[in-house]
């Protein structure tokens, strides 16, 4: 439609954008405007901690390192509580046939 | 109920599962994996690192010493039925009730020096380092009750100085 436009109505069209000029920006516009994005995309804050350690506890990543490290920590714990049980258990074993309850 | 509450906790009843599941599934791996119920020397072997031809060794002096330790026990046994007898039903301990008494403690105190020449002669067949650890655990165990008990008494006894 605008090739269709002669070239006064181009002319009378530059006429009318330069009668209204756009009003200067505030300052920090750009920055206001993308905190504002930033802040709709995010969750809606609350003013409870709890809320805010629900809001933590379900987030995937948060939840992920979570159980990972109480795995970790229970294997590791676990091994090594094992471990000595079994050392005790063997320890038990061997002395009550050498040296009986009684004799010692 | 407070949704937030609920998540909170539910996270940690999880997590406290995930936590005990892990610890008692490695705990009884560890177990099963260490221990060897059938061998019960199996502490010497892997507390004091002893290899094939040591364990060799102390399986042989464990069975020359394993009937001398069930023929002191026996001893022992029938002697402790000889001062219950002894002892009767009676309020008084009697002359040869007190007789009993010291034949069992001389069968104790022969069986305990029998039971140490054993352990100094199954030190003797282990690396020296590792042979000094077992004498001192093994005196340590088996010593260890009566020191246990008499450091028990108070020091200001009336009886404490004896």
């Amino acid at each position: 439609m605008k090739e269709n436009m002669s070239p006064d109505d181009t002319k009378f069209c530059e006429v009318l954008r330069a009668a209204r000029p756009s009003p200067s920006l505030p300052p920090r516009f750009q920055e206001n405007v993308w905190r504002r994005i930033e802040e709709a995309a995010a969750p809606a804050k609350s003013g409870s901690w709890l809320d805010a350690l629900a809001a933590l506890v379900l987030r995937p990543r948060f939840a992920y390192a979570t159980v990972a490290t109480l795995v970790l920590t229970g294997v590791f714990l676990g091994t090594y509580q094992g471990a000595q049980t079994a050392r005790q258990d063997a320890q038990a074993r061997y002395v009550a046939m050498v040296a009986p309850n009684p004799l010692r | 109920m407070n949704r937030s509450l609920v998540i909170v906790l539910g996270a940690l009843a999880l997590g406290a599962a995930v936590f005990a599941g892990s610890y008692f599934t490695a705990q009884r791996a560890s177990i099963a994996y260490c221990d060897n119920p059938v061998d019960d020397l199996s502490w010497l072997r892997t507390e004091f690192h002893l290899s094939d031809a040591d364990m060799a060794r102390m399986r042989q002096l464990h069975e020359g010493y394993l009937p001398q330790c069930a023929k002191m026990c026996a001893l022992i046994a029938a002697k402790k039925a000889e001062v219950q007898t002894a002892l009767g039903n009676g309020t008084n301990v009697t002359a040869d009730a007190e007789k009993e008494l010291t034949e069992l403690g001389e069968l104790r105190a022969q069986c305990q020096a029998q039971m140490l020449r054993h352990f100094v002669v199954v030190s003797q067949a282990m690396p020296p380092e590792e042979g000094r650890r077992y004498l001192a655990e093994m005196e340590k165990i088996t010593l260890g009750s009566h020191e246990e008990i008499e450091q028990s008494m108070p020091a200001d006894h009336e009886h404490g100085n004896h």
